[in-house]
């Protein structure tokens, strides 16, 4: 084997194997051996595993409480007739009945752990199981001998209740930490088993939502979720994107505007095109990212879980001082001490500290719109004291504004403009969005082609016209109009936010754009400020565009005419002064940029997300959001902190406790699942409110 | 306290009874979803059929 990847949360695993040396049977046999059992992944084989995985589950809690409550009622009398007498044979009953109830108890519901020890203590290696199987072994052989003797103290009840406090962590662990991969799930799950699709003929079917193709005509009813990605093809109507989004106000599409599969339609029906087919929608790449970001184990989690092994071991050595130490001063009460000791020590609070408090970290960020693809990001962010924001796309939207208009063969401002307005109108491209309120007659022109990546060419009465990039009207303007006099401007400006326009009688003029500050763009710099961090821009824009904005926003480091290479190196030299980078970027062309900072960011809007090489994507396309990943990082690591401050303090008050004798087995049951449940409980507290 | 000789084994029936209707619940999927179903009563469409598999998934191994 060449490699294995465990993913704990999505109980996934990829191994990478040469089939030379070994074949899928010896894999799936050293799987088994191991003590799992491989499914095939399959949705439905997968899913029914987890669910067949929960059943259980739930049937061992409920067999354990059920007999655990009976038979506490059974102590209460052994008790109570330790105290006020008891006929010898209605003691002997309780216990024999205890032992029969306890059987099933220990060999159903407690079999998880004895099977984890055992693979354990096979893989010579010390997990949470070891000591929990110790202690139940422990008390539940010597409540047998002790019942067939006929004498002496019994603890069946406690075997039950610690078992089924256990099961119950357990259980509230796992929802906690599939909670976030169920986030990514219940998404895909709001999808339509079948949707309607309208024919050709005017008539329409119901067809299963996997068979939709990319360009069927789909019809949304009112209250429906959009199966896949689709374009609106008419009129227009108000839909709830907060699944994809995070963002609860409903937005308003016009007919063109592409609605995200998963989006709710809170409008009229309305018609769709769709664009993608439902496994390349953005809900399919969504869930893809999530998967992946649980796939790894960030370094924090792989350190709580060496600790928590470290601590095993001397919770073992603890227990054989304890047992020593009882033994000489009072061999009665030993085995009670060390009961105590293994049962109240139980690491799960530690172990569960750290992988809980990430998992809802994820959930928390999701419901904000911001989707955590990569596992070590949440640890980065905590540490983050500088943003480096790229500026097109983040600060700026791609919505273009038409800035200077410069004339060059003496026409009519308006005449050009309209010219201008008039093809750019056949062009889909962003900069020809700067046209479209332009409050000029559109003319229509003949045969206009868009040649990709130049411009537009067009006919208006047997004139042909050309707009677009300089050298591309140049061709049908002729090179003497290259240079023509008074027009210095253009001399050295790059031409990507200039347009110009001409025929064959000339150049006719020259259009400036510029783009126009995100409508959050000033409250989202202000929050990442009210955080203490340091804000800065880095941008290939001309520096002069970038300046202006930098100044809109009153922020003092911004260089502009920056390559990805001076913007790699700009990230380094602040990491080699000591900071820790978060890069904000569109994510599509920024790939090594963002690869370069501590953790990165990019706008995840559209249709790039499943190629976006960031850490972190913004899929409600706001700065705001930044902020609150900053500091829900922050919570997170305080989280952490926190959940570790209190297991380790509750271990050290309870341990002398119960090496002192002063715990009785079923009290130190208690402690430690309330000790584990409000470390899960915290988390979820932390999650917070949909 | 003889009593105890018949109320014991009837305490050990009803147990029994109590945990052969949980297993049943549990194989019944009674706790699959304790949310969505209260809500199928104020719809005015037949309940929805089992969810579509996950689009993420392969279709098969």
């Amino acid at each position: 084997m060449q490699s294995v990847d465990v993913n704990l949360t999505s109980t996934r695993v990829s191994v990478s194997w040469n089939p030379a040396q070994l074949g899928l049977a010896g894999v799936l046999g050293a799987i088994e051996a191991l003590g799992f059992k491989p499914v095939p992944l399959s949705g439905a084989a997968a899913d029914s595993a987890r669910r067949a995985e929960r059943h259980s589950m739930l049937k061992r809690i409920g067999l354990a409480g059920l007999a655990a409550m009976q038979m506490s009622m059974y102590t209460v009398g052994l008790y109570a007739g330790a105290l006020t007498g008891i006929e010898p044979w209605l003691a002997q009953l309780l216990r024999v009945t205890s032992m029969l109830l306890a059987v099933p108890v220990m060999f159903y519901s407690g079999w998880p752990f004895l099977l984890g020890a055992w693979h354990d203590l096979r893989r010579r290696a010390l997990g949470m199981d070891v000591p929990v199987a110790a202690a139940l072994l422990l008390a539940f052989t010597a409540s047998v001998v002790n019942t067939l003797r006929d004498s002496g103290q019994v603890y069946f009840d406690s075997v039950a209740m610690f078992i089924f406090f256990l099961l119950v962590g357990r259980f509230v662990e796992m929802n906690v930490r599939r909670g976030s991969l169920d986030a990514g799930e219940a998404l895909a799950r709001t999808l339509p088993a079948k949707v309607t699709r309208l024919k050709a003929d005017g008539g329409s079917e119901k067809v299963l939502l996997a068979d939709l193709a990319a360009g069927d005509r789909i019809l949304v009813a009112h209250g429906a979720v959009v199966p896949v990605d689709a374009v609106l093809a008419e009129g227009s109507t108000l839909v709830d994107e907060s699944l994809i989004t995070g963002e609860s106000v409903p937005v308003t599409r016009t007919a063109g505007q592409v609605l995200p599969g998963g989006a709710l339609n809170l409008g009229g029906p309305c018609q769709l095109v769709a664009t993608r087919d439902v496994r390349g929608s953005t809900l399919a790449s969504m869930v893809g990212l999530i998967e992946r970001a649980q796939a790894e184990r960030p370094p924090q989690a792989m350190a709580a879980d060496r600790y928590a092994s470290q601590f095993v071991l001397w919770i073992v050595l603890l227990s054989l001082v304890v047992a020593g130490a009882w033994l000489w001063i009072n061999p009665a009460r030993a085995f009670e001490a060390v009961l105590s000791v293994l049962v109240v020590t139980c690491p799960c609070a530690l172990s569960l500290a750290t992988p809980v408090a990430l998992a809802a970290a994820t959930t928390r960020l999701a419901r904000r719109g911001v989707l955590v693809t990569r596992a070590h990001a949440l640890e980065g962010l905590a540490g983050v004291d500088t943003v480096v924001l790229d500026k097109t796309g983040t600060l700026t939207s791609a919505r273009m504004q038409l800035g200077d208009t410069r004339l060059h063969a003496g026409l009519d401002q308006a005449r050009c403009l309209a010219l201008a307005a008039s093809l750019e109108q056949h062009s889909a491209h962003p900069l020809a969005s700067a046209f479209t309120e332009a409050t000029a007659a559109r003319l229509t022109f003949g045969s206009v082609r868009e040649v990709t990546g130049l411009g537009l060419e067009g006919e208006l009465g047997g004139t042909t016209w050309r707009i677009g990039q300089r050298a591309f009207v140049a061709a049908l303007a002729g090179p003497s109009l290259a240079t023509p006099p008074g027009l210095a401007l253009g001399a050295g400006a790059p031409d990507d936010d200039h347009l110009w326009l001409g025929s064959a009688a000339g150049m006719a003029a020259e259009f400036e754009l510029i783009d126009t500050l995100r409508p959050d763009a000033q409250a989202g710099v202000a929050q990442l400020r009210a955080l203490g961090l340091e804000v800065r821009i880095a941008s290939g824009d001309r520096a002069a565009t970038v300046q202006r904005v930098a100044t809109a926003l009153g922020i003092a480091a911004a260089s502009g005419r920056m390559t990805p290479d001076d913007k790699q190196a700009l990230i380094r030299q602040l990491q080699a002064s000591g900071r820790k980078v978060l890069m904000v970027g569109d994510g599509i062309n920024d790939g090594p940029v963002l690869a370069a900072a501590n953790v990165s960011a990019a706008m995840g809007g559209g249709a790039a997300i499943a190629h976006a090489a960031a850490d972190l994507l913004l899929m409600n396309e706001s700065l705001g959001s930044v902020a609150a990943a900053v500091d829900t990082g922050r919570g997170t690591a305080r989280l952490v902190r926190a959940n570790l401050r209190w297991a380790l303090a509750y271990n050290l008050c309870a341990v002398p406790l119960a090496a002192a004798g002063l715990v009785p087995p079923w009290l130190a049951a208690v402690g430690m699942s309330c000790s584990s449940l409000y470390v899960v409980w915290r988390a979820r507290r932390f999650v917070g409110a949909p | 306290m003889t009593i105890a000789l018949l109320l014991i084994p009837l305490a050990l029936v009803l147990l029994g009874g109590a945990i052969y209707a949980f297993f049943w619940a549990v194989d019944n999927d009674q706790f699959e979803d304790l949310d969505t179903v209260a809500r199928h009563a104020l719809d005015d469409d037949p309940p929805p059929p089992p969810p579509a598999p996950l689009p993420s998934d392969s279709p098969t191994p």
